[in-house]
């Protein structure tokens, strides 16, 4: 690795540890939540975030992949893929913990919560036509088409299926009710933390692909 | 653009002709229905439910026994042309678009005939009283071609890999979920007479089915092809 | 993944017959895969020539390629005429019954058998493909073992029909272990197992 590379992994460790102590120790428990739930905000906005942007990136390596067919753009279909389940999980884990402590259940079919259990179950699928598929072309291929497809559904989930139950969800990033937004530290924690979390996926993602790129090199070299 | 029409409904007629003499995929989609309906029936009937809870309850039963139904007999579009070894020369005869429309307009005639016969018998049987009937009508039509435009290219997908049963379904369903919720919104609006509702819901199928259709015919010729 | 092989190649002219040889698994069928343009080859490349001089798009191959292959079958719910209507129609072919009834017939099937393909014999079965890969008058024709199966009249009458065919100023190529059909070819590629 090049020392740039270094230096900016270097930045990524110091400043997650900045963000983690500005969520639990220089903020305010913010007005109207129970207790310190309020700080979970700078975790369960990120992860979501991160989430939703590696399936992004996802559908469109898969679309590069269809275009250019180089297996770089299936490793990173796939790599992206495994990290949006594993961001959305977390999302999933620290919403529930926060709706437990808001409302007293971890889980209570809330609209949000259908929806990424949804997103969940289709980029499981993703995997499971992957491991269905032997040949690695057409694994590339079908997996490629699997994810554009599963990336449509995602504004219909985010957007649409909300709007059609009331949710408890709280609106604090979208919305325009200025007694109901953060303030402005909240809101630089909070994009302080979107900003390490995107750099923790950028650094995650060229591991897991250049992982990929040596097992795929060996299968060469094995034949 | 007729031409390619006439293709497409060549690939479909022959699809449904070889359906009629064989009829594997109809008897599985009807008997599966019918033994659900038959289940949920008995164990429901039409007086368990409190009054308020009817419309959407019965919506949900209505379109998971269709969802379910399809996703067991579907499949064979596609897996039968691999698995008889016909798909090859299909390849060869027939543009990749027109197998794409042909199979679609097959899907949809499976999923119609399905929800003709299912969907009567289920009012009845339930005593699913429906306040706007034409409505329903449509709702149920464009729930339909939104489950045979998924299904269509799912059932590409999985023809192509190697364990195909328990794979249709599991690709299929998850892609499924919004729409199957859109469309219980809907069923209930128009159980109801709820025309906002109804109307939103509509929109919204309509929408999710026209990116569906826009998106699964540009990649289908890429599925197809290798 | 596997390599079936790694350097083929050569070019075929109209009116050519090209036969393929090798020893089971040496790879004959995948080539003829390759070439009719059903498999991707991870290596190389396939052209087809017009007359005009310009390669034929991948998309238009179909059209100008009949193929009989032992992988490659007909619908076997539907009658040998209905399946001729199926690919016409779907090639977007203006034939009418009268054509159908009598390629059957040249191939020596009844066209006014109603018994679907499922009970055909293997040798009628082979007899219908061969109509499938003439109907629409292809300029290059594959045949991957296509006199298996058929009887000694069907194999004197396809003999007679390459020939024809080739005089016609087709392209034949043969994919073949059988020593009758080895002869039909003015040129030989062999690979090894």
């Amino acid at each position: 690795m090049n020392r740039f590379g270094l230096a900016l992994k270097w930045l990524l460790f110091v400043w997650m540890i900045a963000v983690i102590w500005a969520a639990f120790m220089w903020i305010p428990s913010a007005q109207g939540f129970k207790g310190e739930s309020s700080r979970i905000v700078f975790f369960h906005v990120p992860t979501a975030w991160v989430a939703t942007l590696a399936f992004l990136v996802s559908c469109v390596a898969s679309a590069l992949y269809l275009w250019r067919r180089k297996p770089k753009y299936d490793f990173g279909a796939a790599v992206s893929n495994g990290l949006g389940l594993l961001f959305a999980v977390l999302a999933t884990v620290t919403g529930a913990i926060f709706a437990k402590i808001m409302w007293g259940a971890y889980w209570n079919w809330d609209p949000r919560q259908t929806s990424i259990t949804i997103l969940l179950l289709i980029y499981a699928a993703y995997f499971a036509l992957r491991s269905a598929v032997a040949d690695p072309e057409k694994r590339a291929t079908l997996s490629a088409v699997y994810s554009i497809l599963a990336f449509v559904t995602v504004p219909f989930l985010m957007f649409i299926v909300p709007r059609i139950y009331f949710s408890l969800h709280p609106d604090v990033i979208t919305n325009s009710d200025p007694n109901n937004s953060l303030d402005s530290a909240h809101l630089k924690v909070l994009l302080a933390s979107l900003a390490g979390f995107t750099g923790l996926s950028v650094w995650l993602y060229s591991v897991a692909t250049r992982i990929e790129e040596i097992r795929h090199r060996r299968r060469q070299e094995v034949l | 653009m007729s031409r390619w029409l006439a293709e497409a409904l060549a690939v479909a007629a022959k699809d449904l002709r070889a359906e009629f003499r064989t009829r594997v995929a109809l008897n599985s989609l009807a008997l599966f229905a019918l033994t659900t309906l038959a289940a949920v029936s008995y164990t429901i009937g039409p007086y368990r439910l409190a009054t308020e809870d009817r419309p959407f309850l019965l919506s949900v039963l209505l379109w998971i026994v269709i969802f379910f139904a399809a996703l067991a007999g579907l499949d064979r579009s596609f897996v039968k042309e691999e698995e008889s070894h016909t798909a090859p020369l299909l390849r060869l005869a027939a543009a990749p678009t027109v197998v794409w429309a042909g199979k679609l307009l097959y899907n949809l005639v499976l999923i119609f005939a399905l929800m003709a016969m299912l969907a009567p018998l289920f009012c009845v049987l339930m005593g699913f009283e429906i306040a706007m009937p034409w409505r329903f009508v449509l709702v149920l039509a464009a729930g339909g071609y939104g489950l045979a435009v998924i299904t269509t290219i799912v059932a590409a997908i999985i023809a192509q890999a190697l364990t195909r049963g328990a794979l249709f379904s599991v690709l299929s369903l998850p892609l499924l979920l919004p729409l199957l919720i859109i469309v219980i919104e809907g069923t209930t609006a128009v159980a109801t007479g709820d025309l906002a509702s109804y109307s939103e819901s509509l929109r919204a199928i309509v929408t999710m089915a026209g990116a569906m259709t826009i998106v699964s015919a540009f990649l289908f010729p890429v599925v197809w092809r290798d | 993944m596997r390599v079936v092989f790694r350097a083929v190649s050569g070019e075929a002219r109209p009116g050519e017959a090209l036969v393929i040889t090798g020893p089971n698994g040496s790879g004959k069928s995948t080539l003829l895969a390759i070439l009719c343009g059903l498999l991707r080859p991870t290596k190389g490349v396939v052209r087809y020539r017009r007359q005009d001089g310009d390669d034929l798009p991948r998309d238009e191959w179909g059209r100008h390629l009949g193929v009989v292959a032992p992988s490659m079958a007909v619908y076997e719910e539907l009658t040998a005429l209905e399946n001729l209507r199926f690919y016409a129609r779907v090639r977007g072919l203006a034939l009418e019954d009268a054509g159908h009834r009598a390629l059957l017939e040249r191939v020596g099937l009844d066209p006014d058998r109603s018994t679907p393909v499922r009970g055909y014999s293997t040798g009628m079965a082979q007899r219908l493909k061969i109509a499938q890969a003439l109907l629409h008058s292809p300029s290059v024709l594959f045949f991957d073992e296509a006199s298996s199966n058929l009887d000694p009249s069907g194999q004197d009458w396809l003999e007679g029909h390459v020939r024809l065919l080739i005089d016609e100023g087709r392209t034949v190529v043969l994919a073949t272990n059988d020593r009758r059909e080895m002869t039909w070819g003015s040129r030989n590629v062999s690979l090894v197992g």
